[in-house]
Order: structure tokens, then C-alpha cells, then sequence
């Protein structure tokens, strides 16, 4: 799992720029079709867990050591990798605070202060709607070929 | 990332605007930039800087004299702060972040307005040396004294202290001389060839001594605030007359405890007068907000150096410290605003983090049902190169087609509307993509969705159109059109 996004080579070489969306539909279409090379078809949930997952190492890839976010993202996929354990994505309504709450969002939320957390999350956010957009683009174009 | 730059920008932004609307706000805040710098490492060149002027310059003498007025602090302080001339707050805005206290306070002390003197004031020295030394000591009297004491110990407190008397005299004297009820005041013509020597002077003796920066600032208090400077320094020279005894004493204290910390002074005593002299300074700033007529504004400059309190407001370290953050949070919320779509109406910052909270949970949401979906699409990556580049040369500025024209013209499941496309990209970029993907995808039998009969000549349209679609050209609309007919061209 950690392979196909370790060899993606040196991060993001602009980190204030922005994530690089080349960059980012470029690691992340590798990790899916290496997702789809290695998942045996039957198992759609695990090849979606996978995917899940690639999508979110590509964005932390793409994103760069240089945020705190990304960090926590590569380090839970490095961690984990042997126990194939998803992203989690807590629901932040137990929480009572909403401090709390985003802290559980923002992957690596927990050990911030309120400032950072917040500069954070709008990093997060911004690499998120890349992701979903690149998602969606790929999910659209493969069904325009419909017959 | 970007964060960093809006951040930064706007907190200058934010200054120059505040300086714009400089008030005694300032004047009183740069005050207590003392405590607030005591925690900033001492900036070597500023200090140097103030090092010579303070050593050649005497200090106040340690017994105050009851002569002090306690409106001379008040009027130092407003005028500081109210000064009329526009220079301020464009020297203050004019210095970058960071820059040490000294510079700014030096810059808006020196960008006072020109007060009208009494003829008694004639009978001051015309020291040129001397009215410098004093103008210049009056410039930092409210600034990094505890980088001059980290870098002075041993500096003598006499004449230290002789200097932040005249200073104090200075500044006595331009309280009283404002309270007149004159702001724009002009110079008597006394004093100009003196002012302007002592511009001259204290020119040279500040860019010899310090860098470049404080160089630029000195510029800048030369620019059309010859005024300000001289009548700081006139009022140097003026009588000692007994104003805001209150006020002198605060900063006679205040460089007394900077700059004789380690000497026989008790800081203790100091401290508490600063406290006092503190207040005070707080009401008589207040008082004289009206004058000002400026808006209560504040110059937080970013960093960990200075910090001005509002007027008014407490302006001890701790709540300084505090309001920085406090403008911190703001800024990054209203950064988050703009990204998160539909909250420019919402105001709070509860719910305001509600809508974060839910479309960051939205997003993670999306991610999850698109792999899932995802999962039934194998993008086929089997493709030539050069019908890469050709197709991406005749496609650069023709049709591109883009992952965002797709998605822009598909509706999100979600309320959140899809924004903007992808970014430009490089045609060499390209051939490394096709390398990569050719490389990992030797060999795939199609699976994607909707196709009923996957042959080779399906694959290369579909791998360049996936490619095209990282043509990133935002800017072209999207061509659905020709991406189906394109299939059409190969069908089987």
C-alpha cells in the first residue's frame, strides 16, 4: 500500500503555493490503477478502502511535509499499512466542542493549538476539494463513455 | 503554503491600516512595548544603534524631579498618537514586520506634530548634539530599553539619565504646548535652521550606527516630519515646566528600570510606578482620544517584538499577547470563510465552525463515496506517447479536455458546488506521466464501467482523453462534445 505513493519521489516542491494539482491527479491515477492491478476484483469494499486510502496519500503527498496535516495523514498510512485500517473520520457531533470536533477532522488536529488547527483545516480543505474534484472528473469522464 | 502569505499580508495590511488611522492609541501602546519586549530577543543592530546615542546622551537622574507635570506623559502620548501629520502612520506602516520597536517608536516620536513654542523656550541650548541626543533618546525612551540594558550593562546611569530628563522635558514641554489646543502647529522659525541641522545629524549618526532598516525609517521621519522631529527635540530644549508629573515619572521609571536595572535602582520601585504611570497613561489617553479624533485603531505589528495595545484597552504583555491571537484566529477564520462556499452571510464564529466542521465532514464523505465508486473504474493507462503529444498539441489551446469541464458540468451529490479546474500543466510533464503509466500498466484488460466490449483501439482514445484530461487549462471551457465523439470515431 505504502509503495505505490513511496516511490512518487520528493513532495511537493511548492508548498506555498498550494498543493499542485498535476501532481496530485498524477500520483493519485497511479495509485488507482496500481489499486486496480493488485486488488483481486471481488473484493470491492477492501479495493474502495484502498482507494480510499490512496486518495488521501496522494493528497498528503502532494501537500508536501510542510503541513501538519499531511504529516499526520503519511504517518497513520505508515503505521497502519500492515493493519489495512482506514482513514478514520470520526463523527464530530460526540463532540461537544466544536475545537474538539475539527480536531478529529483535521488529521492531526489533536495535538494543535486553536490557531494552527484553524490554518490547518483551511490547507486541509483546500486539498480536499482538489482531491474531490479529481475524484469526480475521473468518475465522470469514465461514465461519459457509456454506450 | 499560501496561508503564510495571506497571513503575513494581512497583518501588514492590517497594520498600515490601523497606522492610517494612527492614534493616541499608539502612543500609549508603544509604552508598554517595553514589558512586551522584554520577552523579544534583542534585536543587535537596534540596540547598537541605540547604544551610542544613549551612552553620549545623560540620563534621567534617579530622584525625580516633582517638577514633572503629570500631563507631560499624557501629551506625549497623544501627541504621539494624534499626531496630525499623516507621516506617521505612514512611516509606522511602513515598517516591516517585525522590525524592532525602537524603529517604530523612533518613527512615530519623530513624526509628532510640530508644536508652536513659547518664547520662553529660546533660552534652551541650542546644543545641536545635545537636542539630538535628546531627540533621539526621546524617540526610544519608549522602546527597546531592555535590548540597550542586555547590551549595556555597564553603562553608566548618570548620564543615561540626564538624557531621558531632557527627554522628558522635551515631551513635557509638547504636552503643554498641545494642550494649548493647537494640533497643527507650526515650527518657529527659530528653530528651523537647528531642525534641520538636527535632521542632518541625526541622519548621519543614525545610518552610521544603525542598519539599513532603521536607516529607512529615518527617511522616513525625514520626510515632511521635520516637524515632529523638531519639536521633540525643541521641547527638549525647552524649560523644564511641571507637566504630566505622572507621565515623566513613568518613563523615567520605565528607563530607569530598563537601562539601570542592574544598577543601584530599584526595579521594584519602577515597576510599580510603571504600573501606576501605566493607568494613568491608559486615562490620559482616553482623555485625549477626542482630540485625536482618530479612530481607535491598532498598529499590532506581527511579531514577537511589538505589540501596541488599544487605546483604552489593557496593555499588559499578557493581554497584548492575547490580542494577537485573537487577530490570529479572526484572520485565519475569515481565510476559511472564503474557502468554505455559502459562508460570506454567516457571522460568528460558532457557527462558523459548524460550517467548517460540516464541510470538512462533507469532503471526507465525498472522498469515501468516490472511491467507492472509483473502485468499479480502472482507469486504462495504456497509451502511445506521441498520440499523447499529439493529441495534447492539437488539444493545448483547442479543446482541452479537463477534469474540471466534466465536473463542472456534472452536479455534485452534495450541495457544495464544484469550483475550478485544475491547473495548467507542462507538455513535458505529460510525456512523464505516459512513461509512469506505461511503465506501471503494462498490460489491463479494461473494466471500466459501461464499456461492453473493450478492444485496443477503445484504450488509446480513452488513455488520452484521461491524460487530456490532466491538461490542465482551466480557462478553456469544457468540450464534452468531442469527448464523445471521439469514442465514436473508434467504434468496434
Amino acid at each position: 500500500m505504502d509503495s505505490k505513493n513511496s516511490a512518487c519521489g520528493n513532495p511537493n516542491p511548492n508548498p506555498t503555493l498550494g498543493p499542485s494539482k498535476l501532481m496530485l491527479a498524477f500520483r493519485f491515477l497511479r495509485a488507482l490503477s496500481l489499486v486496480h492491478r493488485t486488488t483481486p476484483a471481488s473484493s470491492r469494499t477492501c479495493r474502495g478502502r484502498r482507494i480510499e486510502r490512496a486518495a488521501y496519500a496522494s493528497m498528503a503527498y502532494s501537500a508536501g511535509t510542510g503541513r501538519g496535516w499531511s504529516r499526520a495523514v503519511l504517518r497513520r498510512l505508515h503505521h497502519r499499512a500492515r493493519r489495512r485500517a482506514v482513514a478514520p473520520r470520526r463523527l464530530s457531533t460526540t463532540a461537544g466542542n466544536r475545537a474538539e470536533a475539527l480536531r478529529q477532522l483535521v488529521p492531526g488536529g489533536a495535538g494543535m493549538d486553536y490557531c494552527t488547527l484553524l490554518e490547518e483545516t483551511a490547507d486541509y480543505i483546500k486539498c480536499l476539494t482538489m482531491q474531490v474534484e479529481l475524484m469526480q472528473g475521473i468518475v465522470d469522464s469514465s461514465s461519459s463513455y457509456g454506450p | 503554503m499560501e496561508m503564510n502569505e495571506d497571513r503575513k499580508f494581512g497583518l501588514e495590511k492590517s497594520h498600515g491600516d490601523h497606522l492610517n488611522n494612527h492614534s493616541s492609541g499608539v502612543s500609549a501602546d508603544w509604552q508598554f512595548n517595553t514589558p512586551a519586549m522584554s520577552a523579544a530577543p534583542p534585536h543587535p543592530s537596534t540596540a547598537a544603534s541605540l547604544v551610542p546615542p544613549l551612552t553620549s546622551s545623560p540620563l534621567l537622574s534617579a530622584p525625580v524631579p516633582e517638577a514633572f507635570v503629570p500631563g507631560l506623559w499624557n501629551y506625549h502620548t497623544m501627541s504621539v498618537g494624534g499626531s496630525n501629520i499623516q507621516n506617521t502612520t505612514s512611516a509606522i506602516g511602513s515598517i516591516p514586520i517585525g522590525r524592532p520597536v525602537a524603529m517604530s517608536s523612533k518613527g512615530m516620536l519623530l513624526s509628532t506634530p510640530p508644536v508652536i513654542f513659547p518664547p520662553s523656550l529660546p533660552h534652551f541650548p541650542a546644543d545641536s548634539g545635545f537636542i539630538e541626543r535628546a531627540a533621539r533618546f526621546s524617540c526610544l525612551s519608549g522602546s527597546s530599553f531592555m535590548d540597550m540594558n542586555l547590551l549595556r550593562p555597564s553603562q553608566s546611569v548618570a548620564p543615561a539619565r540626564k538624557a531621558s530628563k531632557v527627554v522628558m522635558e522635551t515631551q513635557v514641554q509638547n504636552t503643554e504646548l498641545s494642550m494649548t489646543g493647537d494640533k497643527a502647529v507650526s515650527l518657529p522659525a527659530a528653530y528651523g535652521s537647528i531642525d534641520q541641522s538636527r535632521m542632518d545629524t541625526q541622519r548621519d549618526r543614525r545610518s552610521s550606527h544603525i542598519s539599513n532598516s532603521e536607516s529607512q525609517e529615518t527617511n522616513f521621519c525625514e520626510g515632511g516630519q521635520e516637524g515632529n522631529v523638531d519639536s521633540s527635540d525643541v521641547a527638549g530644549n525647552s524649560s523644564p515646566s511641571d507637566l504630566g508629573a505622572n507621565k515623566r515619572k513613568r518613563t523615567i521609571r520605565d528607563m530607569e528600570k530598563d537601562q539601570v536595572q542592574r544598577g543601584p535602582q530599584s526595579s521594584s520601585e519602577a515597576t510599580k510606578d510603571d504600573t501606576e504611570t501605566k493607568h494613568k497613561v491608559e486615562q490620559n489617553s482616553s482623555k485625549h482620544g477626542g482630540k485625536n479624533g482618530k479612530d481607535n485603531s491598532e498598529a499590532a505589528k506581527e511579531g514577537y517584538v511589538h505589540v501596541r495595545a488599544r487605546r483604552g484597552q489593557a496593555t499588559n504583555s499578557h493581554s497584548l499577547a492575547e490580542r494577537v491571537r485573537r487577530e490570529k484566529i479572526s484572520e485565519r477564520m475569515k481565510y476559511l470563510q472564503e474557502l468554505v462556499p455559502g459562508c460570506s452571510k454567516v457571522t460568528g464564529k460558532a457557527v462558523m465552525l459548524d460550517e467548517i466542521i460540516n464541510y470538512v465532514q462533507s469532503l471526507q464523505r465525498q472522498v469515501e463515496f468516490l472511491s467507492m465508486k472509483l473502485s468499479a473504474v480502472n482507469p486504462q493507462l495504456d497509451f502511445s506517447v506521441e498520440r499523447l503529444l499529439a493529441k495534447n498539441l492539437r488539444h493545448s489551446h483547442g479543446s482541452p479536455l479537463s477534469i474540471a469541464g466534466f465536473s463542472q458540468e456534472m452536479s455534485y451529490p452534495q450541495v457544495y458546488p464544484s469550483q475550478q479546474g485544475l491547473g495548467h500543466a507542462g507538455g513535458s510533464t505529460m510525456v512523464n506521466l505516459s512513461d509512469t503509466y506505461r511503465r506501471t500498466m503494462n498490460t489491463q484488460l479494461p473494466t471500466m464501467s459501461g464499456y461492453k466490449e473493450p478492444s485496443m483501439q477503445m484504450h488509446n482514445p480513452w488513455n488520452e482523453e484521461i491524460i487530456m484530461q490532466m491538461d490542465y487549462d482551466a480557462n478553456h471551457p469544457p468540450n464534452a462534445q468531442e469527448i464523445n465523439r471521439k469514442p465514436d470515431g473508434f467504434t468496434i
